[in-house]
């Protein structure tokens, strides 16, 4: 299938040049729906590309490419992000960069925050929640203007056709009714970070899902952490005839409801029980049973052989879950391959002799 | 609670601690000589030595007697001693274990067994010890309830939840949302709301009652506690000062590790009431004080003698230090007659779960206040809270107030990856600038 997906820049640019309204968003999870409701479009940024060179004056070496390149990005003060930033509470990293920006370093633009719960949650955490999506709404609303409910609502509507749809999607690759590869794929569901939301939904809308399954893949394989592996990699996994039939990345699914839900009556309600249907996710301090649980699922339901974790090195969140997923995954006869990435564009000779050969276990495998 | 436990415990506590804390003072006699870059000790070391060693000697006949608690250093501990849990601070034991500079032993076990060498240290040694059992403490024991609060960092939420799926036990996690500009009054009353949720848990894992009056005492002398901590760091302001920062960097254990009880609140009395002695006597912690100095960030716990002695010897005292600032900035947000929301003012605005405007100012004050002639920053590999933003401090305040600064590069107890080299030829930069400044 050849999807006509816009370029990240190009687009951008087309956008901002036509005074669309465009906030830089840091990962991961904000309420994307309150930013729309105030005609404000929220770009992305996960992992631009470029080296990184002024960002070494501001961060050690030890932290994160996520951050890092977030913050060459944010120094360069690209015109197409023409509103503010926002840093959602995701790590001590990225809670970090926030307070440097805003606070240090200084930009033209105005940056905002927005808190993300962490642990175990209940009432407490619910009711703080809510009233954490009013204070967000209130902020904004002194510099754009009182907030339209009925904006809000259609806001609400729309993402949740998006989730509606983008579940339909996951399920259809799951189950080999996609004829996607890895790299098209991948790209479709990054454009969610950049495509205004009826843009977005447009491009799901495309998508062909098949009544029957198709001929299945030669390996399949679920891959795991916080960005889908570089264009190299999936393009390596293409070649090879593997299908990443399902994953568990903050860029992906974990971004996703765990299951469908009602489309919205009170926004704000709405925008709370999502927040508290999303996956388990290493970022929020989620429950351990409960992501290994999940990660089981879901590789029970894609019959995925094995499970690839593309860490990003310094990522403290996935570093500290990895190791007992990668313990249980094994006792269970699950083959594991872990490579780490510092998000450049090159697959060293190294890291494809161990995909290689991961994929070489797979393929002597009979599917589950 | 069984009956043969308890007397146990309390037999050791009557005689056997005692006992073994005169066996060790005999065993000490034969003192290291000071080096002649030094005042007098603190005579109070010895009796902080007697505490810690007691903390952790007893806490090996304490099971059957009471329930153990492994806590967070920013966690609210006063709520669990309402409870009367013996509490262990990982943290504590991970410094203990950098400083006998073993920490690099323990990392390696954690490392062994598939966690990542780029995880905080505090969180390697003692995942470390908790697979292998290892400790110089003789023996910890067993948690029953992990508590941790994320207002230091998130990595203990990380750490803790790999503790309790190891050891298959409750973790109560105190979430502090981050003061990006000022709490609001939702997180307060979110902060205040999840303490008092927390009460029929700690209810249900100590098997006792919660009574307010006692919250309310412990609370008082937390406070109290918290508040003569304070007064101590505010005398080094003296010049001389009357003691280094790396003293007050092991003087702060009994302030982390046991606050709300009443052996930190008489052990302060006791350290107060020398350091002002000192004070008044004009006795300094370094035989001559020419500079005065900032830390910031951890310690580097394996290297606490050699940074005293380099310094010392070049004149150079450590007066102030925004780490152990941390256990007595916020406690004046602490009042009995408010406890929960108060506690929430407390323990969420601390340091690290504060924005760098405001470290930027603190840090500004202090240097100010404590007459501050050079500044060294510890960038620790293992603490993302600490470090990031650590550049741009440092640049705002040497622009500011025209102070020289050095950023260290290394590690709070992981002694692996510390650089002689790289640290020597800053060091000695850096002392030649603030000499010829
Ligand atoms: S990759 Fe990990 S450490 Fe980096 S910003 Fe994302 S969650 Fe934080
Ligand atoms: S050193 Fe830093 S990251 Fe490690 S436990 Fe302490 S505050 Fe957290």
């Amino acid at each position: 299938m050849n999807l006509s997906i816009p370029e990240r820049s190009e687009y951008l640019k087309i956008l901002s040049d036509s005074d669309q309204k465009i906030m830089g968003v840091l990962p991961a999870l904000y309420p994307r729906e309150l930013l729309w409701a105030f005609d404000l479009h929220a770009a992305e940024i996960w992992d631009p590309p470029g080296d990184i060179l002024h960002a070494n004056a501001h961060l050690q070496t030890t932290i994160c490419p996520v951050v890092k390149k977030s913050l060459e990005f944010i120094l360069k003060e690209p015109d197409v992000i023409n509103t503010g930033y926002l840093f959602p509470h995701t790590c001590d990293s990225l809670q970090n960069l926030g307070t440097q920006v805003k606070d240090l370093i200084g930009v033209s633009l105005p940056v905002y925050t927005f808190y993300n719960p962490k642990g175990s949650f209940n009432n407490t955490t619910t009711k703080y929640y809510r009233e954490i999506l009013q204070n967000f709404q209130s902020m904004l609303e002194v510099s754009y203007g009182t907030l339209d409910s009925e904006k809000l609502q259609a806001a609400c509507l729309l993402g949740h056709r998006i989730d509606s749809r983008l579940m339909d999607i996951q399920e259809a690759r799951q189950t080999d009714r996609l004829l996607l590869g890895n790299q098209e794929y991948f790209q479709l569901m990054r454009a969610q970070e950049y495509l205004l939301p009826k843009d977005y939904m447009s491009l799901l809308e495309q998508v062909e899902i098949l009544d029957q399954p198709s001929e299945g893949a030669k390996a399949r394989i679920l891959v795991s952490g916080i960005l889908p592996p570089s264009p190299q990699i999936l393009d390596f996994l293409d070649k090879l005839g593997v299908s990443i039939v399902a994953d568990d990345l903050l860029a992906g699914s974990r971004r996703l409801p765990k299951f469908p839900m009602d489309p919205p009556d009170s926004p704000l309600d709405y925008l709370t029980d999502r927040f508290f249907i999303l996956p388990p996710c290493s970022t929020r301090g989620g429950d351990l049973d409960e992501r290994l649980h999940q990660l089981n699922k879901r590789s029970k339901s894609s019959k995925a052989q094995g499970v690839l974790f593309d860490l990003v090195k310094f990522c403290e969140p996935e570093l500290f879950d990895h190791r007992l997923l990668v313990k249980t995954l094994r006792e269970q006869k699950i083959p594991v391959l872990t490579l780490e990435t510092e998000l450049d564009s090159h697959l060293s000779g190294q890291d494809k002799t161990r995909i290689e050969a991961f994929i070489e276990l797979l393929f002597e495998m009979v599917p589950r | 609670m069984s009956v043969r436990a308890e007397l146990k415990y309390k037999i050791m506590k009557d005689y056997g601690a005692p006992a073994i804390m005169a066996l060790q003072d005999i065993k000490k006699r034969k003192k290291r000589p000071v080096p002649e870059a030094f005042g007098p000790p603190l005579e109070s070391n010895k009796r902080l030595k007697e505490i810690l060693s007691r903390h952790y000697f007893l806490s090996r006949y304490v099971s059957g007697v009471k329930k153990v608690a492994w806590v967070t250093s920013g966690a609210p501990v006063e709520l669990l001693r309402a409870f009367d849990f013996y509490t262990i601070y990982p943290e504590n034991h991970s410094a203990l274990v950098g400083a006998k500079k073993q920490g690099g032993d323990y990392c390696g076990i954690a490392e062994g067994s598939g966690f990542s060498q780029d995880i905080c240290s505090y969180a390697r040694i003692d995942l470390g010890h908790m697979l292998s059992g290892k400790t110089p403490a003789g023996k910890l024991p067993k948690p029953d309830l992990l508590f941790c609060s994320n207002n230091i960092c998130q990595t203990v939420l990380y750490w803790y939840k790999a503790i309790a799926h190891e050891l298959n036990i409750p973790l109560i996690h105190f979430d502090a949302p981050f003061v990006t500009t000022e709490q609001t009054e939702a997180d307060v009353n979110y902060m205040a709301q999840q303490l008092q949720d927390m009460i029929p848990i700690l209810e249900r894992v100590s098997g006792r009652v919660f009574y307010l009056e006692i919250f309310e005492e412990i609370l008082k002398r937390s406070m109290e506690t918290s508040k003569t901590w304070g007064a101590i760091l505010d005398a080094m302001k003296a010049q001389p000062a009357p003691m280094t920062i790396f003293d007050a960097f092991g003087h702060l254990a009994p302030i982390v590790s046991l606050r709300g009880l009443p052996v930190a609140q008489d052990y302060y009395h006791i350290l107060m009431d020398e350091v002002d002695n000192r004070v008044t006597q004009g006795i300094g912690a370094i035989s001559d004080e020419k500079y005065r100095l900032i830390w910031d960030n951890i310690a580097i716990w394996y290297k606490v003698r050699f940074l005293a002695t380099f310094f010392a010897e070049r004149k150079m005292n450590f007066v102030t230090a925004t780490y152990t600032n941390a256990w007595a900035e916020t406690t004046g947000h602490l009042n009995v007659k408010d406890p929960w929301k108060s506690m929430a003012k407390t323990y969420g605005q601390i340091i690290l779960n504060n924005n760098l405007k405001h470290r930027l100012g603190l840090m500004t004050k202090m240097i100010k206040t404590y007459a501050v002639d050079g500044m060294v920053m510890h960038s620790t590999r293992s603490c993302k809270p600490y470090s990031v933003g650590q550049f741009d401090l440092r640049k705002a305040i040497t622009a500011d107030l025209d102070l020289p600064a050095v950023i260290l590069d290394a590690d709070i107890a992981d002694e692996r990856v510390w650089s002689e080299q790289q640290i020597h030829t800053r060091l000695e930069a850096f002392c030649e600038t603030l000499e010829g400044s």
